[in-house]
């Protein structure tokens, strides 16, 4: 292991994702990651990340960032992201050893109530709040705002908590975006996967 | 525990499964599979699975669920084994 993975390890073991690269921590390439920082990570409860759509997210798509896309968002910053760190803290693994034995894999989408549109600049963040992490398989209800642009967002939830997050108490000036519910997803072993594919 | 004393638990488990419809719970086999013949979304089989764990007062762990097959029989097997292996 070179010594950034063994920083990664200890960050897994004993910290949370706030400052760590999502790069890191999914396995998704450079043109479907839709993933920026994460900005408040309690483990086992939720977390907030943000991500800014670019020209080429919402190209074809009359400038606008898609809905199905901030559900692939938001599952990222909160399902793909807390399961990843949690399976890997199980496992005593960094995110790469993962990858070669698991495929994360919507298992269904609940309600998702969309309320305003996003354009490529403007930034927002997933609140994701887990109800349900067992058998690698993890479900999260959330958020997402559209936060104003020139906000720190690290500053600004570095006293974030999980009672916060509940009743998703935040600024007036973030604008609620989308409500999700039961986003469902699971790490399925990569034989299991390509057996039923 | 008897078999057929872990699929009555298992049918009082299916009972409250609001996917599954009452009338397909008559005449319920060893033979009976969750997907084909209750017409369970497979997406429901994690919620069976924690209620199952609660019943029996067990613990599947994640091998158990990635191999866990959708007939009756399955799940009871799956059951004793794990009680079994509970008890060692």
């Amino acid at each position: 292991m070179t010594d950034e993975e063994k920083e990664l390890l200890e960050i897994i073991n004993n910290g949370n994702l706030v400052g760590v690269s999502p790069k890191k921590m999914l396995q998704h390439g450079p043109s479907k990651l839709f993933l920026d920082a994460y900005h408040w990570h309690s483990p086992n409860k939720g977390i907030v990340a943000s991500y800014s759509p670019t020209e080429k997210n919402i190209e074809d798509h009359f400038g606008i960032f898609r809905g199905v896309d901030q559900v692939e968002a938001f599952a990222q910053a909160t399902v793909v992201s807390c399961a990843t760190f949690s399976e890997c803290r199980k496992k005593n693994y960094i995110p790469d050893q993962l990858k070669d034995e698991f495929i994360p894999a919507f298992i269904s989408i609940g309600q998702v109530n969309f309320h305003n549109y996003l354009e490529a600049g403007d930034r927002f963040v997933s609140l994701g709040n887990i109800t349900f992490y067992k058998w690698r398989q993890m479900v999260c209800d959330g958020r997402i705002y559209k936060v104003p642009k020139n906000i720190d967002l690290d500053d600004y939830f570095k006293d974030f908590n999980e009672e916060r997050l509940l009743k998703y108490d935040i600024s007036k000036d973030f604008i609620l975006v989308a409500e999700l519910f039961d986003i469902t997803g699971r790490a399925i072993k990569i034989e299991l996967f390509k057996k039923e594919a | 525990m008897e078999r057929q004393e872990i699929i009555d638990g298992l049918l009082e488990v299916l009972k409250t499964i609001r996917t599954i419809d009452p009338a397909r719970l008559v005449g319920v086999t060893e033979e009976t599979d969750f997907l084909t013949d209750l017409n369970t979304p497979s997406t429901e089989l994690i919620n069976i699975a924690a209620k199952v764990e609660h019943k029996f007062g067990i613990e599947f762990d994640d091998d158990d669920i990635d191999h866990m097959g959708s007939k009756v029989k399955d799940i009871v097997d799956l059951i004793i084994a794990v009680k079994a292996r509970g008890e060692e």
